[in-house]
C-alpha cells in the first residue's frame, strides 16, 4: 500500500511532477548521449589502434625501439614464429622489416618509417588495406617494380597530391547538384594545377560568394584532390652494411586513416623489395605484429611470450598507444563522473519539489502519523515517492538517450569542421556513438541512489512534524 | 468495564510569555460502549483533552490508562503502535487520503496492522456497507460529498475494531441532513458493535444524541451528565 500511495502521490500534482520528470529525462539523455559519444570515439580509437596501427602485441629486439638500428632484428626468429604458430591465443601474425628513411620527390621531402610487409599475412593483422582512398590506386594488387603505398598526408608533404578543377571534376560536381552559376565561376580555374590546399582555397574564395563558399567550398576542394599515382619517390637510407643507399619506389596506392600522426610517419612496401635493398636475410625482421583470438588477453599472451623468450621485447597495444590504453581503462569512470554531476545538479530540483510536496501535505502527513503510521513507513513513503519521481524521468531519459545513440550509431556524427584537429591526435572525425548495457545498469543504480539521497531532507522534514500541530495546519 | 481512566490530568502550555493551563486536574472514567460528548466553549480544552487521550499529546502531569495501559509512560514508537491498534480517529475535516479510493482509505489501516489480505477485503466491504457506502468502495474522496467522506472516515476509524474512537468535532463541516445521517450511523455502530465513542462538539444536535455529556470550562469538567442524569451531582 505504501508503494501504491507513493506512486499515486507522484501524480497528485501532475504538472509539477512532469516538469521535474522532464528535467531528469533531459539531464539523463544528455549524460547518456555524451557518454555514448565518448564511448564511440574511444571504441573507434581503440579499434583503429589495434586493427590498423599496432595490433594486439608487437615483438622487437630489446634495443630496436631505442635507436631503430637496422641490425637489431628479432633474435631466434624461427623459434619465435614456431612458438607463435602453436600458441592457441594467437589468431594471426605478420613480420615486418622497418627502416627509417628520407623520402624525396622533385617537389618535397620528408622522413618516413618504411614498413616491409608480406601482403597476404599483413591483411590478416591490419585493416589498412581497407583504408585506401577510393579510386586512388591499390594495395599492391598490380604488378610493378618497387611499389609503395603512402598516406594522403605523405602525398601532401611530397607534393604528389595536387588540386585541379578540370572538366571531369566539374562534371562530377554538376552531378552532385552544384548550381550552374557556381560551375560557371569555377570554370575559370580549368587546367590550373594547385600544389597545396591553401592555394586552391584562396582562388576559390576569390571566385565565389561567402554563402557559396560556406555551402560548397569544402566539397569543391575535396573533389579537386588528385594524386599522381606511379609517381617516383626516392628513398635514402643506410643498409645493413652501413652503406648509404638510394632506391626509387613508385606510388601504387594512397591510404588515409583517422590518425594523422600514424599517416605521416608510415609507408608500406613489399618485404622482398625492402629486404633486397637493405641487405637483410630472409629470416631477419624488426617487428612481429599479432592479433589474438577472442577471449585471450594481451597481457596473458605477452607473459607466455616473455616466459619463452626473455630476450625479446613484447609490448601490448596499451603500451604502444598509451592514450588509447588509458582511455580504455578509465573512460567508464569518466562517464559515471559526468552522470554523477548531472544527477547531483538535478537532485536540487528534486529535493525542492519534494519539500514543496511535503509542505502541501502537512495536514495529511499529520493525520497519517496520528492514525498510527510509524516513522519508518513515513520515511519509506517519501523515499519511494522521490525514487519514483527520479526513476520515471531517468528511465525515459535512458530510453531517449539509447534511441539517439542507436540512430546516430548508424548514421554517425560528422565533426568535419574540426576534423584536422581531431585526426591530429588520432580521433576520428566521424563518430558512431555506442553504449554498453552495463553502463545503463550503473546509471540505474546511480539514479536510485540519487532518489534515496534526495529524499532524506524532505523525509526529515516530514518526520519532524508533530501530528497535533500538523493537523491544525491549513495545508 | 472502564476503557479509559484519567487521573489528575494537567496540561500547561508554557512556551509563551503567559502560562496557559489547557487541562486543569481532570479526573475521568469512560466505560466500554459509551457514546460521550465533550462540550464547552472555544479554548475550554476539549481538543487538548482528546489529543492526550488519543496519545497525540503528552500531559504535563497525571495519568491516562487505556485498557489498563498507562499511555503517558509509553515511548513515542510504542505510542504510535498503540494508536494504530487501539484508537480510531475521526477528524473535523475528514482527512482522507485523496489519492486512495474509499475502500483503500479503509483497508490502509488494516494493512498497516498486518492483517491478512482476505480479511482486509471482507472487513473493508463489511464496514463500508455498514456506513451505507458499500456501493462507493471505488470512489475517490473528491467524488464523495462531505457527509459521505466523513462516513468513510468513521469506517476507517472503526475498521480495526479499536477500543474507542475519538472524534474531534466530526459534524463541524456538515449540513444538518448529513449530520443527522452521520449521527444515526455512529449511534447504530455504537449499539451494534459496542464501540466506545468520545467526541468533542459545539453542535446541539450531537449533544442531543450523546448518552453522556461532559462540559468543560477553563480546562475543568464542570458538568458530567449521563442520559439526562447529572453525574457530577450524584
Amino acid at each position: 500500500m505504501i508503494r501504491s500511495i507513493a506512486w499515486k502521490n507522484v501524480w497528485r500534482n501532475r504538472k509539477r511532477s512532469l516538469i521535474v520528470i522532464t528535467a531528469v529525462m533531459l539531464g539523463t539523455t544528455a549524460g547518456v548521449f555524451t557518454s555514448g559519444l565518448m564511448q564511440g570515439w574511444v571504441d573507434q580509437r581503440i579499434d583503429a589502434a589495434i586493427f590498423t596501427e599496432v595490433s594486439h602485441i608487437k615483438l622487437y629486439h630489446p634495443d630496436f625501439l631505442n635507436n631503430e638500428e637496422i641490425g637489431k632484428t628479432i633474435p631466434k626468429e624461427k623459434s619465435v614464429t614456431g612458438f607463435l604458430d602453436k600458441h592457441p591465443g594467437i589468431k594471426a601474425y605478420s613480420k615486418h622489416i622497418k627502416l627509417m628513411v628520407m623520402a624525396s620527390t622533385s617537389r618535397g621531402n620528408t622522413a618516413l618509417m618504411l614498413n616491409g610487409i608480406d601482403v597476404k599475412k599483413e591483411k590478416q593483422v591490419s585493416r589498412l588495406y581497407m583504408q585506401l582512398l577510393p579510386g586512388e590506386g591499390t594495395y599492391f594488387e598490380k604488378d610493378g617494380s618497387f611499389p609503395i603505398v603512402i598516406s594522403d598526408k605523405t602525398a601532401e608533404q611530397l607534393r604528389i597530391k595536387s588540386y585541379q578543377l578540370d572538366v571531369v571534376v566539374l562534371d562530377s560536381l554538376k552531378r552532385e547538384g552544384f548550381p550552374e552559376s557556381v560551375i560557371v565561376k569555377l570554370m575559370a580555374l580549368d587546367k590550373i594545377r594547385f600544389n597545396t590546399k591553401n592555394q586552391i582555397e584562396k582562388k576559390v574564395t576569390k571566385l565565389l560568394t561567402r554563402k557559396e563558399i560556406s555551402r560548397y567550398g569544402g566539397r569543391i576542394v575535396k573533389t579537386s584532390e588528385h594524386y599522381r599515382l606511379r609517381s617516383k619517390i626516392v628513398f635514402t637510407f643506410t643498409d645493413k652494411s652501413g652503406e648509404l643507399v638510394n632506391q626509387t619506389f613508385r606510388v601504387c596506392g594512397v591510404f588515409k586513416t583517422t590518425n594523422t600522426m600514424f599517416d605521416q610517419m608510415n609507408a608500406f612496401v613489399l618485404q622482398k623489395d625492402l629486404a633486397q635493398v637493405a641487405g637483410l636475410l630472409p629470416d631477419e625482421f624488426h617487428e612481429i605484429s599479432m592479433l589474438l583470438n577472442d577471449g585471450y588477453k594481451p597481457e596473458q599472451v605477452r607473459k607466455d611470450i616473455r616466459k619463452a623468450f626473455p630476450e625479446i621485447s613484447a609490448l601490448t597495444w596499451k603500451e604502444l598507444v598509451p592514450d588509447a590504453g588509458l582511455m580504455s581503462e578509465y573512460m567508464t569512470l569518466y562517464y559515471y563522473i559526468i552522470m554523477g554531476f548531472i544527477l547531483f545538479a538535478l537532485a536540487f530540483g528534486i529535493v525542492n519539489t519534494m519539500l514543496m510536496a511535503i509542505l502541501e501535505r502537512t495536514k495529511e502527513i499529520g493525520m497519517l502519523m496520528a492514525i498510527g503510521m510509524n516513522r519508518n513507513r513515513v520515511f519509506n513513503m517519501i523515499m519511494l515517492e522521490t525514487v519514483f519521481l527520479t526513476t520515471v524521468g531517468a528511465v525515459a531519459g535512458m530510453g531517449l538517450g539509447w534511441l539517439v545513440i542507436e540512430i546516430t550509431g548508424h548514421t554517425g556524427i560528422n565533426f568535419s569542421g574540426v576534423a584536422e584537429g581531431l585526426e591530429a591526435v588520432g580521433w576520428s572525425a566521424v563518430v558512431y556513438p555506442s553504449i554498453t548495457a552495463s553502463f545503463f545498469f550503473g546509471v540505474t543504480l546511480m539514479v536510485v541512489a540519487t532518489g534515496i539521497l534526495s529524499s532524506i531532507a524532505p523525509a526529515r522534514k516530514a518526520l519532524n512534524l508533530n501530528p497535533v500541530d500538523a493537523l491544525r495546519s491549513d495545508n | 468495564m472502564n476503557v479509559i481512566e484519567i487521573k489528575d490530568l494537567v496540561k500547561i502550555y508554557d512556551n509563551t510569555a503567559v502560562q496557559v493551563t489547557a487541562v486543569d486536574h481532570v479526573d475521568l472514567t469512560i466505560e466500554k460502549g459509551e457514546f460521550t460528548a465533550i462540550v464547552g466553549p472555544s479554548g475550554s480544552g476539549k481538543t487538548t483533552l482528546l489529543n492526550m487521550i488519543g496519545g497525540l499529546d503528552q500531559p504535563t502531569s497525571g495519568n491516562i490508562h487505556v485498557d489498563g495501559v498507562d499511555i503517558t509512560k509509553l515511548k513515542s514508537k510504542q505510542l504510535i503502535d498503540f494508536r494504530l491498534n487501539n484508537i480510531g480517529f475521526v477528524f473535523q475535516s475528514y482527512n482522507l487520503i485523496p489519492v486512495l479510493t474509499a475502500g483503500e482509505n479503509v483497508s490502509f489501516i488494516l494493512e498497516m496492522q498486518g492483517a491478512p489480505k482476505v480479511e482486509i477485503e471482507s472487513r473493508t466491504k463489511e464496514i463500508l456497507t455498514e456506513v451505507g457506502l458499500g456501493d462507493r468502495i471505488n470512489s475517490r474522496p473528491n467524488q464523495l460529498s462531505g457527509g459521505q467522506q466523513q462516513r468513510v472516515a468513521v469506517a476507517r476509524a472503526m475498521a480495526s475494531k479499536p477500543k474507542f474512537i475519538i472524534a474531534d468535532e466530526p459534524t463541524a463541516n456538515l449540513d444538518s441532513k448529513a449530520t443527522a445521517k452521520l449521527l444515526d450511523m455512529m449511534e447504530e455502530l455504537n449499539r451494534k458493535e459496542h464501540i466506545t465513542f468520545l467526541f468533542s462538539t459545539h453542535d446541539q444536535r450531537v449533544m442531543n444524541k450523546a448518552h453522556r455529556i461532559l462540559v468543560l470550562e477553563d480546562g475543568r469538567i464542570v458538568k458530567d451528565e449521563k442520559m439526562g442524569v447529572d453525574a457530577t451531582k450524584e
